[in-house]
């Protein structure tokens, strides 16, 4: 397995290679600078012209991809074009936010989706699998930015239940930033819990189908601890691999809900970075991403691998 | 320009016939005022500030936003400062004297420290202003154009040497040009500075720290040299929440304090809800659109009149607006002194819009694309404008861009009418000059104007330092500018700010900028 | 997952992900034809929302009370009453209207990518399939890039350089979502090609091309189809949340999402204006939902019989 892995990583370098080429292409067609934008409201063009030059920006394409590269290789991402400092300083800085809002929205989903899950699947046909099934194609139906939306009014303004903007460190500030995260991780889990209960219910059906379970209840254990004995280990896989597959979507991909609530995570960082032709944050961002991404992929394959035993690699 | 003396009291009272006055364009506004003058002023809290946007370095020498100035004001202070009604008052600088037109001496104050100890003298202005000169990445080049070189006359006296008259200077000597930074601060942290502005101003509080996407953190000054009237908070944070329905409601949910804008759309809401205090500040910003002249369709002037007549401003400013702001007749806006209200807007003449389309050789019409930003009133507004010039056969297309995109096109010279919003100048000439001055190569002008007369009057008004009658030229320069129409200005937008009913003492200066020296918290 | 451009992605993470390496486990018939049974009540539903859609958006023209683009600017925000059904928005425009002709713009964008991405992803499939070796290495290690690619940055920068109209968010969620459906088809050749019926037509001598369309194709289908109809109802949803950002249609046209968020700052004062759009959106995209199950459990061939 060790040269699988080996091989999987090597593999992955010239997709990197084609991820960075293609934002580093896409970026720079886009019209506009960043020394536009920096400075929109100066009419110093001498300026704008020597900051241009500083950052290399008036050098052709490919050589500004070269120097990049040969950065890259060097282990440096370079430095952001808004804010002068390095772009590792700036993506660690919102990488803690992102990461315990997606933390929390997976709790969130599977605290919600595991009993429905389970439920909707050992209870199918009945009304319970009914309310399952409507919770699991509303979540998936929602556009997320609705749904903020109402938790906001619901529970932000008019019940003032919990804060609506902003973030606090529940690793710093405990409680307080729990409570920073709810709406937010509601928003993502809501949805999140619909696929985990459709991915558990299902797999749960499948795994109930199989022939050991049938040869349990004919010994005569109780569904409930059939279900706790094997099946549910066996269910739970799947979860696992949409739970890992999600992650990297959760970190990168959750801007619209990061704007909405305020909070400093990678998705609005990169968002920014687009409107403002950052380009090294751009740039070192979508690698980034792409790395975690990947490395997210390989770990989700990996596990599935090992837990699984009827599932092998040819 | 003449030597004046300081009379702190006057501003209050000239604050309540500047809302009077715009007060004829907006209903009442003064009920809900968080001033309260006869209780006593209590020290102590956390004043929470909501902002759009972050700010983006804490060197006011490099600064080119508009966000930055709002905290700049609060803990650096510019050598001259403004009263209610735009007129200059001492800041770091006692009084000023023009001895001749090219000459401006300065008395500064004595006794100042900046917040790390350090002295505030005329070394340390001469030390500012090189930098602002010479310093690679500086973004006040540009408005310090006009300053030569600065002599130190004696510790507390400096002579700044012109290159040529400079009505406006005083003007720009009261934001981020006059803005003093303590030399030790500049010498030893270097660009840190960017990020780190502990004891760098004189101001009434100081910078404590700035948490990059969440905060910003200044302090009540112990030290400060002015005590009468605050500084009384004791500290105040930033907070950027770029979403502004979310904003107005964390002011709702009682998250924050204050917020710096009010949409058009939620100020009734925010009038009528008990909990909030709502305070219409008149702006010095304009909200205008550029007409590309250098290529068709609106390189031919009857068009662009075209268009300017078959345009309702009226209906835009009180639809799409909603009264949020005053109907602008060109770059000068109601609160200046400048202002000649005996120009009227141009207003809505299909007939004549007719007409100028058979004089301009189209008719029945034409199309062209409207470039404006990706906001949602910009949008409104494009929408609104588009059904108004369809009436008279002009097709409007709107081409949404972001903000980098719009400046682009409009630098290129790539666009046939492109929104413009300038967040506005104190003097007229920082509203006009940097626009319709024939200007080769990227600049401001984006309209690509060259005209020789509006060029005459532009430098006019720089070198004539009489008041009368630098309003006079600016007149002669409006009534030129609705006649060739390089801009078709819109509205001088009004800005609503909202406050929890805890904030007291908030005076607003229509520069737009939030001073929170005499701001106490009940 | 709703709200991510790419949404959860595939049909059924679980079997669907076509990588021949992994053999699904082999499912109870028992309870998949009961699933298939519980379901079908649902397929003709959505069957039925979908017809309802195209419709709506065929017929905009004729059962459009009102211009959609006519401004009232003396009855904005109104309320909904018997003039205006659906009320007014923030420039008087008749909801209703709106809503009838956006009916065409989100189903234009969610059909129009995902055609784009069948496409462009069922060619680069076969082809990878097909080719094997160093191609099949290039595409799927292509396809690999733009998976691992954000979709929100390809999304804006296909805006900035193509222009923010709808044809830049049918191309760039089009790019999206291909790598799902590359997959799909390279899964299936590599699986029907190493049928014995395959083998031996062609070690008959039947070229490539034949063997795609006569036993490729046709089996491919069946997760295409199911693929597709789930990927609509995200691109749908996507070009939602892109116009969040301000990409997607342009002013003054309308899709559903750009409506809720134009309507978004007036959530309190009218409701209205997000509501309707809204309600639209979810209607159509569980129609779509239940469409893509029914399809699935109807062509499944382990549920046959």
């Amino acid at each position: 397995m060790g040269r699988l892995v080996f091989r999987r990583l090597l593999a992955t370098i010239p997709v990197l290679v084609l991820v960075t080429a293609g934002v580093f292409a896409l970026i720079h067609l886009t019209p506009g600078d960043p020394i536009d934008v920096m400075m929109a409201e100066s009419v110093d063009d001498s300026v704008k012209a020597n900051l241009r030059r500083e950052l290399g920006l008036d050098q052709p394409i490919y050589v500004q991809y070269a120097t990049w590269m040969r950065r890259l290789l060097r282990g440096d991402l370079g430095r952001s074009i808004r804010n002068g400092e390095p772009v590792i300083e700036n993506v660690s800085r919102r990488i803690r936010p992102s990461l315990q809002l997606a933390a929390l929205a997976m709790a969130v989903s599977l605290l919600l989706a595991t009993p429905l899950g389970i439920l909707s699947a050992a209870r199918r046909n009945t009304s319970v699998d009914r309310v399952g099934t409507t919770f699991a194609l509303f979540g998936i139906c929602m556009p997320n930015f609705l749904l903020a939306l109402l938790l906001i009014f619901c529970f932000g303004v008019k019940l003032r239940w919990l804060p609506i903007s902003g973030y606090l460190d529940p690793l710093e500030d405990g409680w307080p930033g729990l409570r920073s995260l709810i709406l937010p991780a509601l928003t993502l889990g809501l949805a999140l819990a619909a696929v985990v209960t459709r991915t558990l219910r299902s797999s749960m059906l499948e795994a109930l189908g199989e022939d050991y379970v049938r040869t349990a209840r004919a010994k005569g254990l109780s569904e409930w601890s059939v279900i706790r004995g094997h099946v549910l280990k066996n269910a739970l896989i799947p979860v696992v691999t949409v739970l890992g597959l999600q992650l990297g979507t959760l970190i990168g991909g959750a801007v619209i809900t990061e704007y909405v609530f305020a909070l400093p995570g990678v998705g609005r960082l990169v968002v920014d970075a687009v409107f403002a032709r950052d380009y090294p944050l751009v740039q070192g961002v979508v690698l980034l991403i792409a790395i975690g991404f990947i490395l997210s992929n390989l770990a989700v394959d990996l596990l599935y691998g090992w837990i699984d035993p009827r599932i092998r690699y040819r | 320009m003449r030597s004046s003396a300081p009379d702190a009291n006057l501003y209050r009272r000239d604050f309540l016939q500047l809302c009077a006055l715009a007060a004829g364009a907006v209903a009442p506004t003064m009920a809900a005022r968080p001033a309260s003058a006869q209780t006593t002023p209590k020290k102590g809290g956390t004043l929470r500030v909501g902002f759009y946007l972050e700010a983006s370095t804490m060197d006011p020498h490099l600064s080119g936003s508009k966000v930055d100035r709002q905290i700049y004001h609060n803990i650096y202070e510019p050598l001259l400062t403004l009263d209610v009604k735009l007129g200059i008052k001492p800041g770091l600088a006692e009084s000023w004297q023009q001895v001749e037109p090219k000459i401006l001496t300065l008395k500064l104050r004595k006794g100042v420290k900046f917040q790390d100890g350090t002295d505030f003298n005329a070394e340390v202005v001469r030390f500012n202003f090189n930098r602002m000169k010479t310093e690679p990445k500086s973004v006040r080049k540009g408005e310090v154009a006009s300053i030569e070189s600065v002599d130190v006359v004696d510790p507390h006296t400096v002579r700044i040497n012109l290159r040529r008259p400079d009505a406006a200077l005083l003007a720009t000597l009261t934001d981020r040009a006059g803005m003093m930074v303590s030399p030790k601060v500049i010498q030893e942290r270097g660009a840190e500075l960017e990020r780190n502005a502990k004891g760098a101003g004189t101001g009434p509080f100081e910078f404590v720290e700035w948490v990059k996407d969440d905060h910003l953190l200044i302090k009540r000054n112990e030290s400060y040299w002015n005590k009468q009237g605050g500084p009384y908070l004791d500290r105040v944070r930033y907070r950027p929440i770029p979403d502004d329905t979310v904003k107005l409601q964390s002011l709702q949910a009682g998250e924050i304090d204050v917020i710096d804008y009010v949409q058009p759309r939620d100020v009734a809401g925010v009038r009528a809800d008990k909990n909030l205090v709502e305070l219409d500040v008149p702006s010095l910003a304009a909200f205008a659109y550029q007409l590309n002249q250098t290529r068709p369709p609106f390189n031919v002037k009857a068009l662009r009149q075209a268009v300017a007549y078959a345009i309702d401003l009226d209906q835009i400013v009180k639809g799409v607006w909603l009264n949020v702001g005053v109907p602008a007749n060109g770059p000068v806006p109601p609160t200046s002194w400048a202002y000649d209200k005996t120009i009227p807007p141009i207003k809505r003449d299909l007939a004549k819009a007719k007409a100028k389309l058979a004089e301009g050789g189209k008719p029945s019409g034409f199309p062209f694309t409207i470039t404006t930003a990706n906001i949602p009133i910009n949008v409104q507004e494009a929408e609104v404008i588009q059904a108004q010039l369809a009436e008279v056969g002009i097709q409007a297309k709107i081409k949404l861009v972001d903000a980098a995109t719009q400046l682009s096109d409009g630098n290129s010279k790539n666009f046939d009418m492109i929104s413009y919003q300038w967040s506005g100048r104190p003097d007229p000439d920082g509203n006009s000059y940097q626009f319709f001055k024939t200007t080769p190569g990227t600049s401001l002008n984006w309209s690509g104007i060259s005209n020789s007369q509006i060029d005459a009057i532009l430098d006019k008004t720089r070198e004539v330092s009489n008041q009368a009658e630098r309003k006079k030229l600016y007149s002669e320069l409006t009534r030129l500018l609705q006649e060739e129409l390089p801009m078709i200005y819109i509205v001088h937008p009004i800005e609503p700010k909202a406050f929890s009913p805890k904030v007291q003492g908030y005076e607003p200066i229509p520069d737009g900028m939030m001073r929170f020296k005499e701001v106490w918290l009940k | 997952m709703a709200g991510s451009i790419r949404g959860s992605g595939i049909a059924e993470p679980a079997t669907a992900v076509a990588r021949p390496s992994l053999r699904p486990a082999v499912r109870g018939r028992r309870w998949e034809i009961l699933r298939q049974a519980a379901r079908t009540r649902l397929g003709p539903l959505g069957v039925l929302v979908m017809l309802l859609a195209v419709t709506v958006a065929l017929l905009a023209p004729v059962i459009s009370p009102y211009d959609p683009l006519k401004q009232d600017l003396g009855h904005t925000l109104g309320r909904p009453d018997r003039a205006h059904l659906m009320g007014t928005d923030n420039v008087g425009r008749d909801v209703l209207s709106r809503m009838i002709w956006g009916t065409r713009v989100s189903l234009l964008a969610g059909f129009g990518s995902v055609a784009l991405a069948m496409i462009a992803g069922g060619i680069l499939g076969l082809l990878a399939g097909y080719a094997g070796g160093q191609t099949d290495g290039f595409v799927m290690r292509l396809m690999d890039a733009v998976l691992s690619f954000p979709p929100l940055v390809l999304a804006l920068a296909l805006g900035a350089v193509l222009g923010a109209g709808l044809g830049g968010v049918v191309i760039a969620l089009g790019v999206v979502y291909t790598p799902t459906f590359a997959r799909l088809m390279r899964g299936q050749v590599l699986t029907i090609t190493t049928r014995e019926y395959v083998e031996a037509a062609r070690a008959l001598g039947a070229p490539g091309w034949r063997v795609a369309w006569h036993h490729v194709l046709p089996n491919a289908a069946a997760p295409i189809v199911i693929q597709a109809s789930l990927s609509v109802a995200f691109a749908i949803l996507a070009e939602a949340s892109l116009s969040f950002l301000g990409l997607g249609v342009q002013p003054p046209g309308a899709s559903w999402g750009s409506m809720i968020n134009a309507g978004r700052g007036y959530l309190q004062q009218a409701p209205w204006i997000v509501f309707w759009p809204g309600a639209a959106l979810f209607v159509t995209v569980v129609g779509l939902n239940f469409v893509g199950d029914a399809v699935r459990d109807a062509l499944d061939p382990r549920l046959r019989k």
